[in-house]
């Protein structure tokens, strides 16, 4: 669906983004994380063609931007606004006819919207009366009202309260299956872990970190077993598949080789142990964030937890 | 297209719902009939009741002419003298004391004010009026001529003339003044009448731009702050965004128009005025679309770096002082329509407009004039609108630091 490739911005005093790649598919979510100011925003800005990149290319389904993209895609900036003096109503079905949406069929979805978020009875009355919780439901229903093909979320859970957070993550899974394409940033990466099965890591304008979840977490987890049994414990330490174990009375973490099967292991410790408990550990999103950067000598932001 | 309808329809809707457009609506009609006709009403309404005036009159022989004249001349409406003159100090032998005790009368309110004839008056032509308030122009006035009248008519009398006889030879002549249009009609119609008619027209279109000036940067402040433009520019260009915006607006400033023109028949209707005539009613509307469009490029070039409502402020400021310049110079140009002064004036794109609107009234310049003048404008507001939309795409996104001059026009340049 995009494909975005060597992504260059540059302001007078910082280089914002520095040739970022990624791409997504139809029915996937890509989570983009990063700290504040790693360059999240300028990628999105970019991707919808409200700033002009320094250099790369954005393609949709292989061609080049033309304006019948933007009635394709939707978008739900990171800094919260609306039209505080209109109302609900007449804003929700102003943004749908920019994306060319008739104003019928607008009034028609955004009632159904309206009432999935329960905020019908606001429907008549101005933005300014909203909570801010509530506004921020309205623009993001603003942002999928002309049922795009690529919705794009600039941190789309900040200032939503756990319920509405629930709410959202069942509308992106049901995005997923309508087999749309969607691309949310944050910088919680337990969110992003909740999410998406895709994710691009982006500090400090560069990507550091990206492809399927799961790949990643294979490949920067350490393998790792935590385990509860019965009897001695002190063979562990020996297993030839086993780098190294920390062993107690009745528990142990196993720290593992690249090549174990884990069924030998698994036989060979039940042969000589009565297990209650074994189970891989995977490392956090924010753990190999951390890793990664701070391996690289590169400060994380204060606010990437 | 549709893209820009859908913004103009937005913007025209949801402004003309707005306080501060509907306030404008009916104000400056408001503003137009208190200027324009309330200090006539005010200075004409008269006295209701007999005005007492002391009087020191050292030559005793002003005092009983004068009660005849103001009894004559000036009466109210049920028949009572307007004035009453009462003489002061008559008992009192100087001067001082006499002036003493017409000051306190003048300060107890038993009289309105005071005039003094010294004896020197036939040689020096002087006298005084005293009063705590010397602003009613009108009785001053009166008082002034009654004296006036008085005085000469003793002079003509000493030299041995007849004041009636000079009254008739040096009666005042008429003259009427007479503005001949193109087409050879007649048309009589004094200096005011047209001062009028082309301040009316100035006014209008200052205080047309002004108010939907302010109206489209609050709009774009708003939505900087609110950080709607982010999803606007997603939606659609910023061409499409900002011609929708002028288009909305103009919607809105013919609207207002409309409803004043609409005002403007039914009064000269009802006066029977003709202020002008049909063709140069067309020129002129043609000038002043011409002119708004320009300011309005204008607006959204200065208005789309602006985050602050300060800067908002001082924005709307400057721009003002270039719409008022016309007013300011507006008289000399009414007296001199043909001086070259005018004529360049009349070139300056951001003058045009208004210029024209002083000078069509009182004569149509040439054909000539009026073709290059609206090349000349509308070639401005086609550059303006193409140097406003490429400092919009920018600024619109520059959010906190306002940026400079220089860096404005170095955006023209690369952009």
């Amino acid at each position: 669906m995009l494909s975005v490739s060597h992504l260059r911005k540059e302001y007078s005093t910082v280089v914002a983004v520095d040739d970022v790649s990624l791409q997504v598919q139809r029915g996937e979510i890509l989570g983009l994380i990063g700290p504040n100011g790693a360059g999240k925003t300028t990628t999105i800005r970019s991707i919808l063609h409200i700033i002009p990149p320094d250099s790369g290319t954005i393609t949709f389904d292989g061609k080049p931007f033309d304006e019948t993209i933007r009635n394709k895609v939707g978008y739900l900036p990171e800094e919260r606004g609306l039209y505080r003096k209109n109302k609900l109503l007449n804003t929700i079905v102003y943004f749908a006819s920019l994306k060319n949406i008739d104003r019928d069929t607008a009034k028609r979805r955004a009632y159904h919207w309206l009432e999935r978020f329960g905020l019908l009875m606001y429907h008549d009355a101005k933005v300014e009366e909203l909570s801010k919780g509530n506004q921020q439901k309205v623009q993001f229903i603003i942002s999928i009202l002309h049922d795009p093909e690529l919705v794009i979320l600039d941190e789309p859970f900040s200032g939503l309260d756990p319920v509405n957070q629930i709410a959202l993550k069942d509308i992106f899974l049901e995005l997923k299956k309508q087999n749309k394409a969607v691309i949310f940033s944050t910088h919680q990466m337990d969110q992003a872990e909740k999410l998406s099965e895709t994710i691009c890591l982006i500090n400090r304008g560069k990507v550091v970190l990206d492809g399927k979840l799961n790949d990643i977490k294979n490949r920067f987890g350490r393998k790792a077993v935590h385990l509860e049994f019965s009897g001695d414990g002190a063979f562990l330490t020996s297993l030839p598949s086993v780098r190294s174990a920390i062993v107690y009375e009745n528990y142990a973490e196993l720290e593992l080789d690249d090549s174990l099967q884990t069924s030998l292991l698994l036989s060979q410790l039940s042969q000589r142990l009565e297990l209650r408990r074994f189970e891989f550990i995977q490392p956090s999103l924010h753990s190999i964030f951390l890793e990664l950067v701070g391996s690289n000598g590169k400060k994380v932001g204060s606010e990437s937890e | 297209m549709k893209k820009i309808i859908a913004v103009a329809r937005w913007e025209y809707l949801e402004k003309i719902k707005s306080k501060a457009f509907l306030i404008s609506l009916f104000l400056m009609p408001l503003i137009m009939i208190a200027v324009g006709v309330l200090p006539v009403i005010l200075a004409d309404r008269p006295d209701s009741e007999t005005r007492v005036i002391g009087i020191i009159d050292e030559t005793k022989e002003i005092y009983q002419p004068l009660i005849h004249h103001l009894e004559e001349r000036f009466k109210l409406s049920d028949g009572r003298p307007n004035y009453f003159l009462r003489s002061i100090g008559d008992e009192m032998e100087s001067f001082l004391d006499k002036k003493i005790q017409a000051d306190s009368l003048v300060i107890s309110e038993e009289i309105q004010g005071y005039i003094i004839i010294r004896s020197s008056v036939m040689d020096d032509s002087l006298f005084e009026y005293r009063s705590s308030n010397v602003g009613n122009i009108r009785m001053i006035e009166n008082i002034k001529s009654a004296v006036r009248d008085i005085i000469i008519e003793k002079r003509l009398r000493s030299q041995g003339l007849d004041p009636d006889i000079v009254k008739e030879l040096t009666s005042p002549l008429e003259m009427r003044t007479i503005k001949l249009s193109k087409t050879g009609k007649e048309e009589e119609s004094g200096f005011g009448q047209i001062f009028f008619t082309a301040y009316t027209f100035v006014m209008m279109m200052m205080f047309l731009v002004l108010t939907s000036g302010q109206l489209l940067i609050r709009s774009m402040l708003e939505e900087k702050s609110n950080r709607v433009v982010e999803i606007l520019m997603s939606s659609c260009s910023a061409t499409q965004l900002m011609a929708g915006k002028i288009i909305g607006l103009s919607g809105l400033g013919l609207t207002q128009i409309g409803f004043w023109a609409i005002i403007g028949l039914a009064i000269s209707i009802k006066f029977a005025i003709t202020m002008i005539s049909l063709s140069s009613a067309f020129i002129l509307l043609i000038y002043f679309l011409l002119g708004y469009l320009l300011y309005a490029a204008i607006f959204v070039a200065a208005g789309s770096p602006v985050s602050t409502e300060q800067e908002a402020q001082q924005l709307t400021t400057y721009i003002t002082l270039i719409l008022v310049m016309p007013i300011v110079l507006a008289l000399p140009v009414m007296q001199d329509p043909d001086s070259t002064l005018v004529k360049v004036l009349s070139f300056i794109p951001l003058l045009t407009p208004t210029m024209m609107a002083l000078r069509i009234p009182i004569q149509m310049p040439s054909t000539m004039e009026v073709l290059l003048t609206i090349v000349l404008l509308s070639a401005s507001v086609v550059g303006a609108i193409w140097a406003a939309g490429k400092i919009f795409r920018t600024a619109i996104l520059i959010y906190g630091k306002r940026p400079t001059l220089f860096e404005i026009v170095k955006l023209l340049q690369t952009s």
